[in-house]
């Protein structure tokens, strides 16, 4: 009696909604400490950060407030659909005007500077930015909308990224300007990125799905076949690039017609078939759990019924077990994509070629150049594989 | 099962060389120029494919293809046609780290040039006059005169000046590189005189030099790195030769050269005004300015053009 009775004024105090105002104390903290945009004389020494309020018009800094203010007060707001769909605009305008921000603040610094001037994202920016998104992502969460709505604003929110870009806006920042200078060959390395991807998942899913059915058919396969795929994950792709020059240049010296068609020991194919061989363990590892997850019961209900054992396959283990292999092929999928920033190595081209640039003139904004699209497309491939296996009609077990 | 198993095999690997060659571009023997993946690798292979173009000679750009051993190994294989390398690394590809040749320009490029003739049919054309060689680099503040050597580094020292390096683990431990140093100007550096780094990453020890991390003063740096006076850091010339050399050169499959002759006289013409200041200037313009390598080079041929 005494508990309730102490914990029901407390109630009051602790809001509904904890981790919109977690997220708006964080915000500001790095708003008011960290430097929003750093400004250095090249772009081979660190930077000097500059704070929110003294790097933007204070209009700027003063609609960012307000921002955090209104979320704030949200949390402690009775929980409710509307209350949701306010948060999510609110925080999705903090991210927007936190964009513009950026922009600006490179703009104002840009001007009078001289041309190697690089002003670049500080650590207050990403902050803010990353509590601006979570909010976000938290609303909308909680809001509890559909896949299309879902869709509709991740288009909506590249198209006003977009629109900002083509307006000008992130001219002056350092990594547009990395942009900039490499505008014709960075929409190719981006092609050729998804390109690699593709190329090495298809055939890891052709030879993963059957490995690992295998494994759950003939268990003394199951140690041999995990054991060798155990193994490859554990080599460095370098090593394993360098291992595939000899035999590659071999083979398409050999069978000319090959090497016409582009095998050889240098680009694509070393690198695809690196990648395809790590992407073999989590795909076949997944089919495994799938497949032996598929319950007696129901394989015993199908054989009453008289089903064959192509049947059973068919038309009970794959599709009780497509749940698994789905998430078995997000993984591999958001995997690969990060993996096949290393197929710069060895000349098969791709963000990659940004990254290894970046790192060789120590030059950060580069390397985010090569790093930010990749993240952004293995977050893209994740969620739309999310909103496709959601959106899936769910066949009771 | 067996069946099952066997024919995705069979499928996987005939879409597998489906994707590869749509992902790679159709093969009419043109030169195939490549380079490593650093600075002035981009800009000595965009140099070299752009000269050969406008000798009229159709060349494919596989630009940064990977690290030594990889270009080397894609040479050795014939994946490649031409890429720069330096003659110092000679040393590295025939193991012969001790011969005495090494440490002359001269002597170095010819001992490889006929190593590589000999065993593995590759040409080494006419060096750049530059030397990409290891070098210390310090800060001027530090109160060296303007063309210092690293003798006047070593009266430095013994003079009890304070001083620290940040090195890569390679340079203080090889002994062709610090030790050699040490041993031809007669200095010794203590463990706190060196801040170590794994990587041989020269933009990483610059900048620590050039904004004093740790109290680094001086910094390992190749001897055409672009980023050395950008930083405000002066390199110690190596006037007792302690160091090997590592001139740049192009080297070519013979068999691509016999059948293309106009190869050798391009590029011993672009070479040759490859100085060390040229390629420090260049090499800036891509590490300090961040224009690309292909602009770059595309830059200095059109102006080349115009002073002949």
């Amino acid at each position: 009696m005494t508990a309730v009775g102490a914990a029901a004024p407390l109630a009051r105090i602790v809001p509904q909604n904890q981790v919109l105002p977690a997220l708006v104390v964080i915000g500001g903290l790095a708003g008011a400490g960290a430097g929003f945009v750093t400004v250095a004389p090249n772009r081979l020494v660190s930077g000097t950060g500059i704070a929110l309020a003294s790097s933007v018009p204070p209009l700027l800094t003063a609609a960012l407030a307000v921002l955090g203010l209104l979320l704030l007060s949200l949390g402690f707001a009775r929980a409710g659909r509307s209350r949701h769909y306010l948060a999510a605009v609110l925080a999705g305008a903090a991210l927007a005007v936190t964009f513009g921000a950026a922009g600006r603040a490179a703009a104002m610094l840009a001007v009078g500077a001289s041309a190697t001037t690089a002003i670049s994202l500080g650590g207050g920016f990403w902050v803010i930015f990353a509590c601006a998104a979570l909010a976000l992502i938290d609303a909308l969460r909680r809001a509890g909308i559909g896949a299309m709505a879902q869709l509709l604003i991740a288009v909506l929110a590249v198209a006003i990224f977009i629109a900002m870009s083509k307006s000008g806006l992130f001219d002056a920042l350092s990594l547009a300007r990395e942009y900039a200078g490499r505008r014709e060959v960075f929409a190719a390395a981006v092609i050729r990125h998804a390109e690699l991807v593709v190329a090495a998942i298809v055939p890891a899913l052709l030879i993963g799905v059957p490995l690992g059915v295998l494994a759950r058919r003939r268990a003394r396969f199951e140690a041999p076949i995990f054991t060798t795929l155990n193994l490859v994950q554990t080599v460095p792709s370098i090593a394993l690039f360098g291992l595939l020059i000899e035999p590659l240049s071999g083979l398409a010296n050999a069978v000319p017609v090959l090497g016409r068609l582009g095998v050889g020991g240098v680009g694509p194919a070393p690198a695809i078939i690196a990648l395809t061989l790590y992407g073999l363990l989590p795909i076949a590892r997944n089919t495994l759990a799938g497949v032996a997850g598929v319950s007696p019961a129901a394989l015993d209900a199908g054989r009453g019924m008289g089903m064959t054992r192509g049947q059973l396959f068919r038309q009970l283990e794959i599709p009780l077990a497509l749940p698994v292999l789905l998430a078995g092929l997000r993984v591999v999928l958001v995997q690969t994509i990060g993996l096949t920033v290393v197929a710069a190595l060895i000349g098969a081209g791709g963000l990659g070629t940004f990254v290894f640039d970046g790192l060789g003139q120590y030059a950060t904004d580069l390397v985010l150049l090569g790093a930010l699209p990749a993240i952004a497309m293995a977050l893209a491939v994740d969620f739309l594989l999310r909103l496709a296996t959601g959106a899936m009609p769910q066949r009771a077990p | 099962m067996t069946g099952l198993a066997r024919r995705p095999v069979l499928l996987a690997v005939a879409l597998a060389l489906t994707l590869v060659s749509a992902v790679s571009q159709a093969a009419e023997t043109p030169i195939v120029v490549s380079s490593k993946i650093d600075t002035e690798g981009a800009l000595l292979g965009e140099l070299i494919a752009a000269t050969l173009e406008a000798e009229g000679i159709k060349v494919e750009r596989r630009i940064g293809l990977g690290p030594t051993n990889i270009v080397r190994a894609a040479i050795l294989a014939g994946q490649i046609d031409v890429y720069p390398e330096y003659t110092g690394n000679g040393a590295l590809f025939f193991h012969r780290e001790d011969g005495p040749a090494w440490k002359d320009a001269a002597k170095g490029y010819e001992l490889v040039a006929a190593l590589d003739k000999a065993e593995n049919r590759l040409v080494w054309l006419k060096p750049a006059p530059a030397d990409n060689t290891w070098v210390i680099a310090v800060r001027r503040d530090i109160g060296l005169p303007p063309q210092a050597c690293v003798g006047d580094l070593a009266a430095y020292l013994k003079a009890g000046g304070r001083f620290r390096l940040a090195a890569s683990a390679e340079f203080v431990e090889s002994r062709a590189a610090l030790p050699a140093f040490e041993a031809a100007y007669g200095f010794h550096l203590s463990g706190d005189q060196l801040l170590t780094l794994s990587g041989g990453n020269t933009a990483a020890t610059l900048r620590a030099a050039a904004e004093r991390i740790s109290g680094v003063n001086a910094a390992m740096a190749y001897g055409t790195d672009g980023a050395i006076a950008a930083l405000g850091l002066t390199a110690l010339c190596d006037d007792k030769h302690a160091q090997v050399v590592y001139a740049p050169a192009p080297v070519v499959r013979a068999d691509v050269l016999d059948r293309n002759p106009a190869i050798a006289p391009a590029l011993d013409g672009l070479f040759a005004t490859l100085t060390r200041e040229t390629l420090q200037r260049l090499n800036a313009r891509i590490a300090v300015d961040g224009e690309e390598a292909r602009a770059v080079a595309a830059d200095y041929l059109k102006h080349r053009q115009a002073v002949r």
